[in-house]
């Protein structure tokens, strides 16, 4: 028995360098990477006035803002499936003194993905645009006011405000 | 013939012809690179940021800590893989948008992490008889489109030698 435990002992020996002697030697070390994206949004306005001239009811039954287009840039991150939204709502009517404009007398139109049309509201914020997930979106907002012989002489202005939600 | 019906002399010599032939081997055994790697920390972080202020964030300095002995002649490699994109839950970050510089150059070198073909971080030739250090820094390409949550990976690195 002694000598057949040598002998095992032999070829054991041989196994084992053999095997060492084969592939190629590595060691490994592991790194766990986290990242955190936090919701945002932030929102740019190329013109912070519209200004709508003096213009003949019959011969310009709608006046379009004298700034042009206003162009919009939206960013928002939100969690995986959920919608951004950028509404728009006036603070009150057109006013000059105690003469009053109706604010719904406002409209634009819109260019650009997830950009729509709409009336503006002193109620209800309205949708400029709107879309789901993260991601940025750039439009137009064209102003226009309907005319009208009813309208008393005066300047009248309002304030309306954006509010863009990344939920 | 069965080894146990074998003379007591033949077997010891059978025995000491077995361990011989290990040893021609043995030279081998002497030559196979021995390799240590250590990676630290162990977790690193990318902060929340405004893609439009911090367009690449930058996680905090990884020290890659590594040794080669016993290789005289052969080359030595470390190697950076991903187990996967950066994902939280079923929303994922495509992982080649992790980048890194590392110094000293050489042997450490830049690149993009990938999920399916392991990149080179470092080479050489022979030994590294020292402990020596190298100095990583992971960056993330900051995006708007990255929905909310928290997403993670893991990067396995290797050492290897012939």
């Amino acid at each position: 028995m002694t000598d057949i435990r040598r002998l095992t002992l032999g070829f054991a020996a041989f196994a084992l360098v053999a095997t060492q002697g084969l592939g190629a030697a590595t060691a490994t070390g592991s790194l766990s990477a986290t990242v955190t994206v936090s919701a945002m949004a932030k929102l740019t306005l190329s013109s912070a006035t519209v200004t709508f001239p003096n213009a003949d009811p019959d011969s310009s039954p709608s006046i379009a803002a004298a700034e042009g287009p206003v162009t919009i840039t939206a960013k928002g991150k939100t969690s995986t499936g959920a919608t951004i939204s950028l509404t728009l709502v006036a603070a009150d009517d057109l006013l000059s003194g105690s003469d009053r404009i109706p604010i719904s007398n406002i409209t634009w139109t819109a260019s650009g993905a997830g950009f729509a049309a709409g009336t503006m509201s002193r109620a209800v914020a309205q949708t400029v645009a709107s879309w789901t997930n993260s991601g940025n979106r750039t439009g137009t907002q064209s102003f226009a006011l309907a005319n009208s012989w009813s309208y008393a002489a005066g300047n009248y202005t309002t304030t309306a405000q954006y509010t863009l939600t990344a939920p | 013939m069965h080894l146990m019906t074998l003379p007591r002399l033949h077997r010891a010599v059978l025995a000491l012809a077995a361990c011989a032939l290990g040893l021609m081997f043995a030279p081998e055994a002497a030559a196979q690179p021995t390799l240590r790697l250590t990676i630290v920390p162990a977790t690193i972080t990318f902060a929340a940021a405004d893609p439009d202020t911090t367009p690449s964030i930058a996680a905090p300095n990884v020290t890659v800590s590594y040794r080669v002995r016993n290789n005289v002649t052969g080359n030595w490699l470390i190697s950076l893989l991903a187990s996967g994109d950066l994902t939280a839950g079923a929303a994922t970050i495509p992982i080649t948008n992790v980048t890194w510089t590392a110094s000293p150059t050489p042997p450490f070198q830049a690149g993009t992490l990938s999920r399916t073909l392991a990149q080179t971080l470092a080479s050489g030739s022979g030994n590294v008889q020292n402990t020596t250090t190298g100095t990583v820094v992971f960056r993330l390409a900051n995006s708007w489109t990255y929905n909310v949550g928290t997403y993670s990976t893991s990067v396995v690195f290797t050492l290897t030698a012939p």
